[in-house]
């Protein structure tokens, strides 16, 4: 260990100093910027355009303070609500359970493989996002290769079907977001020194035990890290419930999307943004407070 | 296809360039993201907030043509060749009026949707800023409406379309939602009727009812087209859409509802049904005449079928309008006037398969059907003549009057009434 002496107790000039701050500012410049031209913006604008008033016909919308947009967007849309967040943990439960063990493997025992292991799981997502969504009603369509043959063996009755269900939304929801799992849990996994492990088997633990005891606490910020990463975006989804899904599947993002496009009800969509955004907020903390620590959360951010 | 390159081998490039996009089918629609369109269309709304001054057609349109136009369209929705020294593909049509008028025409396929390109031009049109478009096409409905209330679209000067007085169509000239085509002039119509695939369904499907038949279609095999439905229905149900109000709308509504209860309909479409239609997955469908004509006679799927409903179908047309604040209104309105003549004309309609707004369409596919024979090109020419002789790309004026425009909403009240008529049925409500 290094034992250089802090700058602030050495006897510095303050111009150094200063010019460090500059930097460090500086250095923040281009993602605060960011973080201000497309977060910070779009949000108070979406905010402002709640509680604007008007109509299409009626030369458009403006500015009000109309709060009742509120009362109007969330009536009758908890059910839509609710089930964006069912399909939103099982999604985040999927790809966790699916992603953990394929990436576990690569990063104890992918050698020098690894980096093709990896590329091989995020080759499928250098197509376009709505190319594959769409394949799949070609694949897993009714008269498509895997029904056809699983009709033919018997194994289920003609008019079976797997599209227009929940379980093909939530399905390709998994698929989709799939690699948001994935990387996270890899650099989380692949940074544990296997030597702890090994030690953890030479003082007699069974190999099962080296996984609960040391393996999965230290991968916890990937975990930590892979389910935000999943749950916020896919809680917001609406493409594969308008393309995988039917009337009764759909989710918040195609109420968000149908009062913005259908009733073009532009401040209505915004309250209904917001909410959805602000719930997400909510639930995202306690699930840091509760699940997660301050460090973890800082660990995460790291990975 | 009337290109200088016109030989068959272009046409195989061409066919495949179409394959999977039709232009009502594109299937884009939903997915780019309606995060990114509010986004866009919520940033220029920040500053002012009035509308856009009303402007006099005779001041829009006295100067001389600009000598460019800025044209958005539909994807897929109008003719297409491959320069054979370049190897790059161009739009005869456009090239054509770019020689004869020295004009350069910028075409971008930017409408996926009336709703959604409506939703992006509007903060600016309400603010009184130009949208950088000259010419923009939108389908009759609520969005046309809102364009014309608001003066969001220009006054054209009806006495600078020579060649659209001479071949419009009765049903382009003076339609029910713009009479005299004041502000309009339509670029292609086209029917909604119901699309069957005949290796699926074994009934005999003729009426909208039978799309509620369990003795007729299995469940969940039955799509709906949510922007149409109303009007559809209406007229299966003996309503006449131009002039229905509450009443007849809840009535429409109780089919519809009917018909969901019956647990046949699989999906409520924006725009997607194609994929669905063509894939098997929907047994029968409401469908748009041309997209269902363009996988049948070219598209290599003769097992679809479009028919034309016993209780009449419901007509519709995408037209092309000058948003106020254009930059080049009189080369607009002279490109506008060219889509009208009978050989242009008749190059975009061999493309798209929609009925084009131009009458004598029919003859000139018929003779470049002879062309192509004399070239040895049989197979294409049987394609042409099936075209020309297709009973819904021409038809006739006894099938167009059991053809219906639907109901125009003419303010955000009918249209808020409407909408909660309609659309809780798609959200199981």
């Amino acid at each position: 260990m290094a034992t250089a002496v802090h700058p602030r107790h050495g006897s510095r000039p303050h111009g150094i100093e200063r010019r460090r701050r500059r930097v460090a500012y500086g250095l923040l410049g281009p993602g605060g910027g960011w973080l201000v031209l497309f977060f910070l913006v779009p949000v108070v604008i979406m905010a402002y355009t709640s509680l604007k008033s008007g109509g299409v016909m009626a030369g458009g919308f403006t500015f009000t303070w109309e709060f009742g947009n509120y009362g109007t967007a969330l009536a009758g849309r908890q059910e839509f609500l609710l089930r964006s967040l069912t399909f939103a943990i099982l999604t985040t439960a999927g790809t966790v359970l699916l992603a953990y063990p394929a990436v576990y493997w690569i990063a104890f025992h992918g050698g020098r493989w690894k980096s093709t292991f990896l590329f091989m799981i995020l080759l499928p997502y250098f197509v376009s996002f709505m190319i594959r969504t769409v394949q799949w009603k070609f694949i897993l369509g009714d008269n498509g290769p895997v029904l056809t043959f699983v009709k033919d063996l018997g194994l289920v009755s003609d008019d079976f079907h797997i599209l227009a269900t929940a379980g093909a939304v939530v399905g390709g929801l998994i698929y989709n977001y799939l690699p948001f799992a994935a990387l996270p849990l890899f650099v989380a996994l692949d940074r544990i020194d296997p030597a702890l492990v090994e030690g953890a088997q030479d003082l007699y633990a069974t190999p099962a035990a080296a996984f609960r005891k040391i393996v999965f606490p230290l991968s916890m910020p990937g975990i930590f890290a892979a389910t935000l990463l999943t749950f916020v975006p896919a809680t917001g989804d609406y493409v594969e419930a308008e393309i995988l899904g039917s009337p009764s599947t759909k989710m918040i993002g195609n109420i968000i999307q149908t009062e913005f496009l259908g009733r073009a009800r532009y401040p209505v969509a915004a309250a209904l943004a917001t909410v959805l955004m602000l719930t997400m907020v909510i639930l995202t903390s306690i699930y840091a407070k509760v699940l997660g620590t301050e460090d973890e959360t800082l660990s995460a951010a790291r990975v | 296809m009337k290109s200088p390159t016109g030989a068959p081998d272009d046409q195989g490039l061409q066919q495949l360039m179409r394959n999977r996009l039709t232009r009502r089918g594109f299937m884009r629609a939903a997915g780019v993201g309606a995060a990114g369109i509010s986004l866009a269309s919520v940033l220029p709304a920040c500053g002012s907030e009035t509308s856009g001054p009303s402007q006099e057609p005779s001041q829009v349109f006295s100067g001389e043509p600009e000598g460019q136009v800025e044209f958005a369209n539909w994807p897929v929705y109008i003719d297409k060749a491959k320069d054979p020294d370049t190897g790059e593909s161009y739009i005869p049509s456009l090239r054509m009026f770019e020689e004869e008028t020295g004009a350069t025409v910028t075409y971008k396929q930017v409408i996926q949707e009336n709703a959604s390109f409506f939703s992006k031009i509007q903060p600016n049109l309400q603010a009184g800023q130009p949208t950088g478009w000259d010419i923009v096409v939108f389908t009759n409905g609520w969005e046309f409406a809102a364009l014309v209330a608001n003066d969001w679209v220009v006054t054209l000067d009806t006495t600078k379309r020579p060649t659209f007085d001479r071949y419009a169509e009765p049903f382009a000239a003076d339609p029910p939602f713009d009479p005299g085509a004041k502000h309009s002039m339509a670029y292609q119509s086209g029917l909604t009727g119901i699309g069957v695939n005949t290796q699926l369904v074994d009934a005999e499907i003729t009426t909208l009812d039978d799309l509620a038949d369990p003795a007729k279609l299995p469940p969940d095999s039955v799509g709906m087209i949510k922007a149409d439905m109303p009007d559809l229905v209406m007229i299966n149900l003996g309503i006449d859409p131009l002039t229905s109000g509450p009443d007849e709308w809840n009535a429409a509504a109780d089919w519809l509802r009917m018909q969901r209860d019956t647990g046949l309909v699989r999906q409520y479409y924006e725009q997607g049904y194609v994929d669905d239609f063509t894939a098997g997955n929907i047994a029968a469908t409401m469908a748009w005449s041309g997209d269902v004509l363009y996988y049948q006679l070219w598209g290599g799927y003769p097992n679809l079928e479009w028919i034309f409903p016993e209780g009449g179908a419901f007509l519709w047309t995408d037209n092309m309008m000058i948003p106020t604040g254009a930059a080049h209104p009189v080369s607009a309105l002279q490109l506008m006037d060219f889509f009208y003549r009978p050989d242009v004309a008749t190059m975009v309609q061999e493309w798209v398969f929609y009925m084009s707004p131009c009458s004598a369409t029919q003859e000139q596919i018929l003779a470049d059907a002879d062309a192509a024979e004399a070239e040895g090109s049989k197979g294409y020419a049987d394609k042409l003549r099936a075209t020309a002789e297709n009973p819904y790309l021409f038809p006739s004026d006894e099938l167009l009057a059991n053809a219906s425009f639907g109901r125009q909403l003419e303010n955000d009240d009918e249209k808020a009434e409407w909408d909660s008529i309609f659309e809780p049925i798609s959200e199981g409500g």
